[in-house]
């Protein structure tokens, strides 16, 4: 936010836009690949590569950890000149950076941060997230795969799915259960897992906008050294809470990929629609403006480093809500062109691509559902669910579908 | 902490006291009964603690701390549905400052509480700015009425967007309401806490405000009325949250709480992010109010929409959550409800912000 720069910021934008001016010179025009295409996630290496060179790779870490030591904000700012650009930026490198070494960072021996870390920083791993089962999503720590003690190593026996960039990922992030027999959020314990390793069987699921971004991951005898265990043996649902932290406060963000709402009232106008549509088109206005100035409060608070609370949930709730609703109206607006999915027309992909995605991110970390009841129960302190499996060893709880 | 937020600190935290005792269920009830009610007791105990001038400039009389004062303030009003004159005293204040150095004493007498002001601005059947306002001026006196007004029931001093029948455009008048010419009804109407009249105007006596671009004037005070407004509707809406989640805890049915049904449980969790996306809009439209930014127009619209649809959904839905005791006179609940929809209907409604607010979009994004 421009007009709100302190004087150092407006100074780091600068600096940031001199450097992007000649770094990222590539990415003016938007990259020669339909979406899904896997070649991304070795594009986004290379921009990481070269990010890091810059001293931009991970602008808000401390310096001691290979950071610039800069503030949250700073780390938006590059963020939002970055996006002027159609740099290859996204999970594929964002899980690594974003999540597995803040995990790492948090609960690692000093072997393991050094062994991880900067290498995931300058590019060199590339990550997967191995948490969501079939039977565990909203209820994560429902988690069944299991990982057995075998001498020096684990032995993990499982299924994954919903694994974003499994199929490009050196290594991944693993929550297993290790003792069945504890109540479920006690049993489960963190690996690091070398996805080179034999047994492991990755699927690409086919989602509803015909990419494969996510995949099912079959894990059979896939052997783990106790190294790379993170944390203690049962820790892990906590280790897993700082993982989700991070995504939460990831899980949103303007993408030259999706719609705002500027470029519907721009569609509403030239269709001469704005008129006919004004209360839809005013109330999406609100709700994204609300939206905008509330992330950036989150986003001092941040940098003051407190807890954000509530913010991060209702930014991720309010902000897909936004998305689907006003993709589905720039499409109504559209009309039949919009039905074409192999379309040259850069706008129509976007509300297209805004329509599905915006599905999968009501979803993805954190469903609506689960977002609302934790708003009611930590922010309005409403009763909590019932848990039919307080206290129940995991091993004894029905199991369903 | 600086000297101003020491004193806002100050008035603020008196004002939380004082409404707690007076501005009490079985008062409001009694406003509510009596068409042109107002809490004139309230009024005179919060002129005591300065609120009259508060948000005006030294030179006017007042405390200097700005609209960010009037905002917090009418947050404290709107979380207990009092109703006070506020916001018309700086609005009329701002717009007399405006003109010429004759209305000074008008300025001074509202700044120190001893008259109360109130604004005809938007006229009925139609929800925006009137192109030809209904009072009309010629030769210098003013016919014709205006619709309900907030706090006309009680106002020494009405200014009045009127047309100029010998300019043939809208203009500002002030004129005194105990003025030869002048009369007041009081209709009953949904929020009779408002202290609402009908003006009605037989060559009246008034001054016209030497405003350059009176058009312009009206348009810079209906959206500092939107910005002030926005934070009462979220006192508002910040009470009917904590109502229905009490009520949502201790109510049972089915031998529990009906707050852990997730239908209650996921409806106040909508409310809230309403709310404080509703906050979000309005603080960055007051920071607009506060710095003159000629940003304001869509940002004032974008805190007006998002403050009038968020609190009048929290309002029924407080309602709702708490059955049928929730439409009973003996509730609180309709206080709310009823404030909620005066305030949609008071300072233009949505169908202008809407209006506003599309065609303006692009200065939400202007230094990007």
């Amino acid at each position: 936010m421009d007009f709100n720069d302190s004087p150092e910021e407006a100074a780091f934008r600068q600096e940031v836009k001199t450097w992007l001016a000649e770094n990222a010179q590539a990415y003016r025009e938007p990259l020669p690949l339909g979406p899904g295409d896997i070649r991304i996630a070795e594009m986004g290496r290379e921009w990481q590569k070269i990010k890091a060179r810059g001293g931009y790779a991970a602008i808000s870490w401390p310096t001691e950890a290979g950071g610039r030591g800069a503030t949250p904000i700073e780390e938006v700012i590059f963020a939002e000149e970055e996006n002027r650009y159609h740099v290859p930026v996204g999970p594929f490198v964002g899980i690594g950076v974003g999540l597995a070494v803040p995990t790492i960072r948090a609960h690692g021996t000093p072997e393991q941060i050094e062994q991880f870390a900067h290498p995931t920083l300058m590019g060199d791993i590339l990550w997967c997230q191995l948490f969501s089962e079939p039977a565990a999503g909203s209820d994560l720590a429902a988690v069944r795969t299991r990982a057995q003690r075998d001498g020096d190593d684990w032995v993990v026996n499982g299924q994954k799915v919903w694994t974003s960039w499994a199929h490009t990922a050196d290594w991944g992030i693993l929550l297993a259960r290790t003792d069945p027999e504890q109540v479920k959020h006690k049993g489960l314990t963190f690996f690091l897992l070398d996805m080179r390793t034999p047994g492991i069987d990755v699927r690409p699921i086919r989602s509803i906008s015909g990419e494969s971004e996510f995949n099912e991951v079959f894990l059979t005898d896939v052997r783990i050294p106790d190294r790379c265990r993170l944390g203690e043996v049962g820790a892990g649902w906590g280790v897993a809470m700082t993982t989700l932290m991070n995504e939460r406060a990831n899980s949103t963000g303007e993408s030259l990929l999706l719609p705002d709402v500027s470029s519907l009232v721009r569609l509403a106008r030239e269709r001469g629609l704005a008129e006919k549509n004004q209360r839809e088109l005013a109330a999406l206005y609100a709700r994204e403006q609300g939206l905008k100035y509330f992330q950036a409060r989150q986003l001092t608070a941040l940098s003051r480093g407190e807890q954000l609370g509530p913010m991060s949930v209702i930014s991720k709730l309010v902000f897909a809500n936004v998305l689907q609703d006003g993709s589905a109206m720039g499409l109504d607006m559209l009309g039949l062109e919009a039905a074409f999915l192999a379309t040259e027309d850069h706008r129509v992909t976007r509300f297209q691509y805004g329509y599905q995605w915006a599905a999968a991110l009501r979803i993805a970390g954190g469903a609506d559902e689960i977002l609302k009841n934790q708003i009611a129960e930590r922010e309005l302190g409403l009763p909590g669910e019932i848990r039919a499996d307080k206290g129940v060893p995991f091993s004894q709880l029905p199991v369903g579908r | 902490m600086s000297e101003h937020m020491e004193a806002l600190v100050m008035i603020r935290d008196q004002g939380r006291r004082l409404l707690e005792q007076a501005a009490t269920p079985e008062r409001q009830r009694a406003l509510l009964d009596q068409p042109g009610a107002f809490d004139r007791d309230l009024w005179d105990q919060v002129v005591e603690l300065g609120w009259p001038g508060a948000g005006l400039a030294e030179a006017q009389g007042g405390l200097g701390l700005g609209w960010s004062a009037v905002a917090e303030l009418h947050q404290l009003l709107g979380a207990r549905a009092a109703s006070l004159p506020l916001l018309q005293t700086c609005l009329a204040v701002d717009l007399l400052v405006q003109a010429d150095a004759d209305q000074a004493r008008h300025s001074e007498a509202l700044a120190a509480g001893a008259a109360i002001a109130c604004v005809s601005l938007f006229g009925p059947g139609e929800p925006g700015l009137p192109e030809r306002p209904l009072a009309t001026l010629t030769d210098g006196l003013l016919s014709g009425s205006s619709t309900a007004v907030a706090f006309a029931a009680v106002a020494d001093i009405a200014l009045v967007y009127a047309w100029d029948s010998g300019a043939g455009s809208p203009v500002w008048v002030v004129l005194e309401t105990s003025a030869t010419g002048v009369a007041r009804s009081t209709p009953n109407v949904i929020d009779n806490a408002r202290a609402m009249a009908v003006l009605t105007f037989e060559n009246a006596h008034c001054s016209v405000l030497s405003i350059k671009d009176p058009v312009a004037a009206a348009r810079r005070l209906a959206a500092a009325a939107a910005v002030i407004t926005a934070f009462e509707q979220i006192g508002g809406m910040e009470t009917c949250l904590h109502d229905a989640c009490d009520y949502a805890r201790e109510r049972r049915v089915f031998a529990q709480p009906i707050g852990a049904f997730q239908a209650i449980k996921h409806g106040l969790a909508d409310i809230y992010a309403d709310l404080e996306v509703a906050r979000g809009c309005a603080i960055d439209a007051l920071a607009k109010l506060e710095n003159a930014s000629p940003q304001l127009p869509a940002f004032a619209a974008a805190a007006r929409i998002g403050a009038t649809a968020a609190y009048e959904h929290a309002a029924r839905e407080n309602i709702q959550f708490h059955g049928g005791i929730g439409v009973t006179w003996e509730s609180t609940e309709h206080f709310y409800f009823r404030r909620s929809r005066s305030l949609a209907l008071e300072w233009g409604s949505l169908p202008y912000w809407r209006e506003l607010l599309v065609d303006n979009a692009a200065m939400l994004t202007e230094g990007y």
